[in-house]
């Protein structure tokens, strides 16, 4: 697997697009999040955690739009797919290699949390678990978009269709949903949504509930795109 | 050996192989022949297990290529239809990456053997078309397979560069299975120690080449034309 996590991450390392979808995303978090430290006067990572989910569903379609669609389109799924290895370690690998990245990325919002936490008090429990439901809530994520960028050839199509399911996910935890939908439906709903699993997190708690949200919505998609691999037809 | 038994495969309702039979044994190279979609590059990847048959039942050294893909791989190497590659690496990063998954230990043989030395710390797509075709063959040779499967090797080459691959083909060819496509025929007559052709599907032509020159396009004609 580290053959494939290893030629991933240097296709992103080696190429331009990697290193700016990845230092738009940390000027943009950063930002967003430093100018909300200032305007409200309270010194709180929970801003961070809330304003990361909104990024995300930008920054990791882009990041994994291309990871299988490209190799059908340039049919280098043949090569792949002709080599001793099997559709599960490919499966891994890609997901691994954009973990990482998307760990570099998130990496980079800590310059300002780290000065945070020297010169106020911000809880370090609260830091780590927060980060760590940013960690399994993106994972999801980027199972999800690495199953759809294995339905299509068109890394344009896999960005949008991404994109529009992550959005969806994310709104249906919100209160404008809550305004639009009857109470029943929304009170069944939010349960799908990973902004209402990550919400948990963020207020410095990990519950048995998210953290089987968040692993099975991974390992589903893994699942599945390792199972649309193995189709010979 | 690769068997082939009453092999089918349907793309929808399109017969792409119809009923198809052969055994090939270690030492054979196999000039595979047939009109443009008659169905050769659909059998190459019936037996490289990267599709499956619909019907019938395929063996690489008495291994289902499907049900011990990752197993059957291990002894072959394949040269795909067009020759995907992922052009953004350089060469000795593609065939490390390739040769890494196979474990092969023959990596810097195959670079001096199939004439790369001098462009290995080149990016692919800065490649001419007859480098590149080496690229992937000397991909298919990362590992020292036994089955080696090649899809129109020379195809888009000028004349010297097909001459080159051919030498090389002939040069690496003893001691394995050699199946290769190709639509010139000539080739089939330098390099074959057999011949099959195949036509809608099925095979119309299983046995040794014509030993008079041009014998395999006139024979080719015959059988495809009907």
């Amino acid at each position: 697997m580290k053959t494939v996590i290893k030629k991933e991450l240097d296709f992103y390392l080696n190429n331009p697009i990697g290193y700016i979808v990845v230092v738009l995303f940390a000027i943009f978090v950063n930002f967003f999040y430093i100018k909300d430290v200032f305007v409200s006067s309270v010194v709180s990572i929970k801003s961070l955690f809330n304003i990361l989910p909104w990024f995300l569903m930008i920054f990791i379609p882009a990041l994994s739009m291309r990871i299988f669609t490209e190799e059908k389109r340039l049919n280098t799924i043949e090569v792949l797919l002709t080599l001793p290895i099997t559709e599960k370690t490919i499966v891994l690998g890609k997901f691994f290699a954009l973990l990482i990245l998307y760990g570099i990325s998130l990496a980079l919002t800590l310059g300002f949390v780290i000065f945070l936490f020297i010169f106020s008090k911000l809880s370090l429990i609260e830091v780590l678990v927060g980060y760590l439901g940013e960690i399994l809530f993106g994972a999801s994520l980027i199972s999800l978009s690495i199953y759809i960028s294995n339905k299509t050839k068109n890394q344009l199509i896999a960005f949008f269709i991404s994109l529009l399911s992550i959005f969806f996910l994310i709104v249906i935890s919100s209160e404008f949903m809550g305004s639009v939908l009857p109470r029943i439906v929304i009170d069944n709903l939010i349960y799908f949504s990973p902004v209402y699993h990550l919400q948990n997190f963020i207020n410095g708690v990990i519950t048995l509930k998210s953290l089987v949200y968040f692993l099975s919505v991974t390992l589903l998609f893994l699942f599945l795109t390792i199972n649309d691999l193995k189709k010979r037809d | 050996m690769i068997v082939l038994d009453s092999v089918f495969k349907f793309f929808a309702e399109k017969k792409a192989v119809d009923n198809l039979s052969f055994k090939a044994k270690e030492g054979e190279i196999i000039g595979f022949l047939g009109p443009n979609g008659a169905g050769k590059t659909t059998t190459m990847r019936l037996i490289l297990g990267y599709l499956k048959p619909t019907k019938g039942k395929i063996s690489i050294n008495n291994q289902d290529p499907i049900e011990n893909r990752v197993e059957v791989l291990k002894n072959c190497g394949y040269l795909p239809e067009n020759n995907p590659l992922y052009q953004e690496m350089k060469v000795r990063e593609y065939l490390d990456f390739v040769g890494k998954i196979k474990k092969a230990k023959n990596l810097e043989e195959v670079i001096n053997n199939v004439g790369l030395t001098e462009v290995v710390n080149k990016k692919i797509e800065e490649l001419s078309r007859g480098y590149k075709q080496r690229v992937g063959l000397a991909a298919a040779l990362l590992g020292n397979p036994k089955i080696l499967i090649l899809d129109e090797p020379t195809s888009g080459l000028d004349p010297i560069e097909q001459d080159k691959i051919k030498s090389l083909i002939k040069k690496i060819a003893k001691n394995k299975i050699v199946i290769f496509s190709t639509h010139i025929l000539s080739e089939v007559e330098e390099i074959a120690t057999r011949l099959i052709i195949i036509n809608k599907g099925q095979i119309v032509y299983d046995g040794k080449k014509p030993k008079e020159k041009g014998g395999v396009e006139k024979l080719f004609k015959r059988l495809v034309k009907n």
